[in-house]
Order: C-alpha cells, then sequence, then structure tokens
C-alpha cells in the first residue's frame, strides 16, 4: 500500500517540477499572467483583463449592438476565467479569448433574432458620438473579414502588427485585410458623403 | 507613404485614415473594473497522471479480488470433498435404525429409487457451508483477505483525493450564455 501511495506521490511530484521547470522570466507576458491566474491570483487575471479589453471590445464592436458590448466584454473575460484551465497553450491566451468573442457574438445575434433596434445604437451623447456610430454602421456592413481588423485599427487604435499578434492571425492577412478593407469603406463614405 | 501608416502608424499619414481614427475613436475601449463574483475560480484541469493513479490502484484492487477468490475457489474442492463422503454415510446407520427388520433385498430398489438418490445432494445442501480449512490455509485466507480490503480501501482513499482535489468550488454565473 505504502508503495503504491509513494508512487502516485511521485508522480505528482514529477508533474509539480514540470510547471516550476516551465516557469521562467522568459515567457510571454500571456504565459506568467495565465500561470498567476490559474494559481488563484485574480490580479494576474486583471492585468489580462486590461491587456486583451481593447481586443474583445472591438470584436465585439464590429459584430453586436454597442449597447450589448460593455456587458459582454465582461461576460466573456468571467467566463474566460472559469474556463482558463481548458487554455492549452497559455501563450495563446489572445486568439483563444478572441475566438470566445466571436462565439459570444454569433450566439448574441442567434438569440435576438435581430429584435435591438439599429436606431438605439446610433443615439449618441453628442454629435461626434452619433457620427462615429453611424460609420461604425457602415464598417459593420463590410465583409466579416474587413470590419473586425478595421475596428481594432481604427476604433481601438491598435497597429497591424499589434492585430496581427493578439488575434493569432498573420501579419501578410492582417496587412492585407487592412487595405482592402479601407479601400472598400473609403468608397462607402465616399458614395455616402464626405469626410 | 499612407500604407505604412495604415499599418503601422509610421510615415507618412493618410489624413482620411486620420480622419477616421479621430471619429471612431469616441467609441474606443474604456476599461471598467472587471467584477468577479465571490466565489468564481478557474476549475483545475485533472491531471492525467491522477487519472493513471487511479487506474492503477483499480487494476491492482481488482488483481487482489481475482486472487482472493481462486484462492477460494481452490478450497471449494476440498470442502466438498470433505462433506461429501460424511453426505452418503450418514443416512445409511438412520435407515437401519428406522427400519431394522427390513429385508436385505430391499436394498437394490432403494438404490435405483430416484428419490433416495437425491437425498445426498438434499442432505449436502442442508449442510452449513463450513469449510474445513487447516490453519495454515486459514492464515493465507485471512492474509487474501485483508489484503483486498487494503487494496479497496485505497482505491477509496484515492478516488477521495482525486475528487477533492479536482472538484473546484463553482458559483453560477449570471447572464452565462453557451460560448465555445
Amino acid at each position: 500500500m505504502y508503495e503504491l501511495e509513494a508512487t502516485a506521490d511521485i508522480f505528482v511530484m514529477s508533474t509539480q517540477a514540470k510547471a516550476a521547470e516551465r516557469s521562467t522570466t522568459d515567457d510571454p507576458i500571456e504565459v506568467r499572467l495565465v500561470r498567476k491566474a490559474l494559481e488563484g491570483d485574480r490580479d494576474g487575471f486583471g492585468q489580462l483583463y486590461s491587456l486583451y479589453g481593447p481586443l474583445v471590445h472591438g470584436i465585439l464592436l464590429a459584430r453586436v449592438p454597442r449597447s450589448e458590448v460593455d456587458d459582454l466584454v465582461q461576460d466573456i473575460f468571467l467566463h474566460a476565467f472559469k474556463k482558463l484551465n481548458t487554455l492549452r497553450d497559455w501563450a495563446a491566451f489572445g486568439p483563444w479569448i478572441a475566438m470566445i468573442a466571436r462565439n459570444r457574438a454569433t450566439d448574441f445575434h442567434r438569440r435576438s433574432r435581430d429584435t435591438v433596434e439599429v436606431t438605439e445604437d446610433l443615439k449618441g451623447s453628442d454629435e461626434s458620438t452619433t457620427r462615429a456610430a453611424e460609420i461604425l454602421e457602415i464598417v459593420k456592413a463590410l465583409p466579416d473579414t474587413y470590419r473586425e481588423t478595421l475596428v481594432l485599427r481604427l476604433v481601438e487604435g491598435m497597429t497591424g502588427p499589434e492585430i496581427a499578434t493578439r488575434t493569432g492571425l498573420t501579419p501578410a492577412s492582417v496587412r492585407v485585410n487592412l487595405h482592402r478593407g479601407m479601400k472598400l469603406l473609403k468608397a462607402k463614405l465616399g458614395l455616402k458623403e464626405g469626410l | 507613404m499612407s500604407d505604412d501608416y495604415l499599418w503601422d502608424k509610421r510615415g507618412e499619414p493618410d489624413p482620411d485614415v486620420q480622419r477616421l481614427e479621430q471619429i471612431l475613436g469616441t467609441l474606443r475601449y474604456q476599461e471598467k473594473p472587471l467584477e468577479f463574483p465571490e466565489q468564481i475560480a478557474p476549475a483545475r484541469s485533472i491531471n492525467p497522471v491522477f487519472l493513471l493513479a487511479i487506474a492503477a490502484t483499480l487494476l491492482i484492487a481488482l488483481v487482489a479480488a481475482g486472487l482472493w477468490l481462486m484462492v477460494r475457489k481452490n478450497q471449494m474442492p476440498r470442502n466438498q470433498l470433505a462433506i461429501a463422503p460424511a453426505a452418503h454415510s450418514t443416512p445409511k446407520p438412520e435407515k437401519e435404525a428406522i427400519a431394522p427388520n427390513k429385508p436385505k433385498t430391499a436394498e437394490p430398489v432403494a438404490a435405483n429409487n430416484p428419490e433416495t438418490q437425491r437425498r445426498p445432494h438434499f442432505a449436502k445442501a442442508k449442510i452449513p457451508a463450513k469449510p474445513a480449512l487447516s490453519p495454515m490455509e486459514q492464515q493465507e485466507a485471512f492474509a487474501a483477505k485483508q489484503q483486498l480490503l487494503l487494496a479497496l480501501r485505497l482505491a477509496s482513499e484515492k478516488l477521495n483525493e482525486v475528487q477533492r482535489r479536482t472538484v473546484a468550488p463553482t458559483t453560477p454565473m449570471k447572464n452565462q450564455h453557451k460560448v465555445g
């Protein structure tokens, strides 16, 4: 019996040793923060939230009504916190949470069945916000591949390389999406009104 | 280079892009504190090593149970052999005691009677199944039983340990939608 227990303990110790081996300072920030969060450190996850909040916000803004975005961002991060143990590659936290956000947006549309009025979304606190909401609606009318990249670039202020790193897309894809998307957007805005 | 500006904000700025940035920037993400419910925590993943330990423990328990059953089975024929002669021999004196004046010619008839043929089996079934074990066999059986009980206890402990480590406290999240 004691031999069995000792064997089980050796197994446990070996896994702990492997985990310790992985904890090097050379790890990307995501890896360190995910590790901290899995150890129960909520501040670690809070830093991930700060780091990836704009990404999730941008992905949602390109897909769901603006009034729903803030609540969904919170929901997605809480869901991610609960399911963090299912993330195999800690460095891929960005692509993982981006996929959760896209799925949640799809799910939102499936449930709401277009009952949300667009006019509510266009209402802004001032003229500039209203104008921004109008342009956002035009961006949202673009093909899927372009609108997310454009929102991340123009609304969230991320650069192309940042978008590529955080979403897991290749830089070449992001570059192509940005240029083609901007070309389409300019054409649509030019038809509608001059900037 | 307006292309470079769109890509990484370097080079000569594109006025259209700058204007769009300025307008759409009003919708930019404004961080709000993440509100964690009280007891929410990341669920702990089940370590494959623990599963392996469970499997090994169960295997050992099964082997121990098998061994114990084998030992028990090996002892059964001896018991039956020990019991069988007694079952066949005991009715005879009773018969003689009940009917001492019965002629001997009646015996072959009784031997052919199916009812009397069943008697030994009936008698065998009535005998309590107390195995006649030698002290050494009793020790072996006791040791096997102890081994089985220890293995089962160990398996139970391990399962409890694994359950305790893997099951994290969960709280129902409000507005939880299916994702992924």
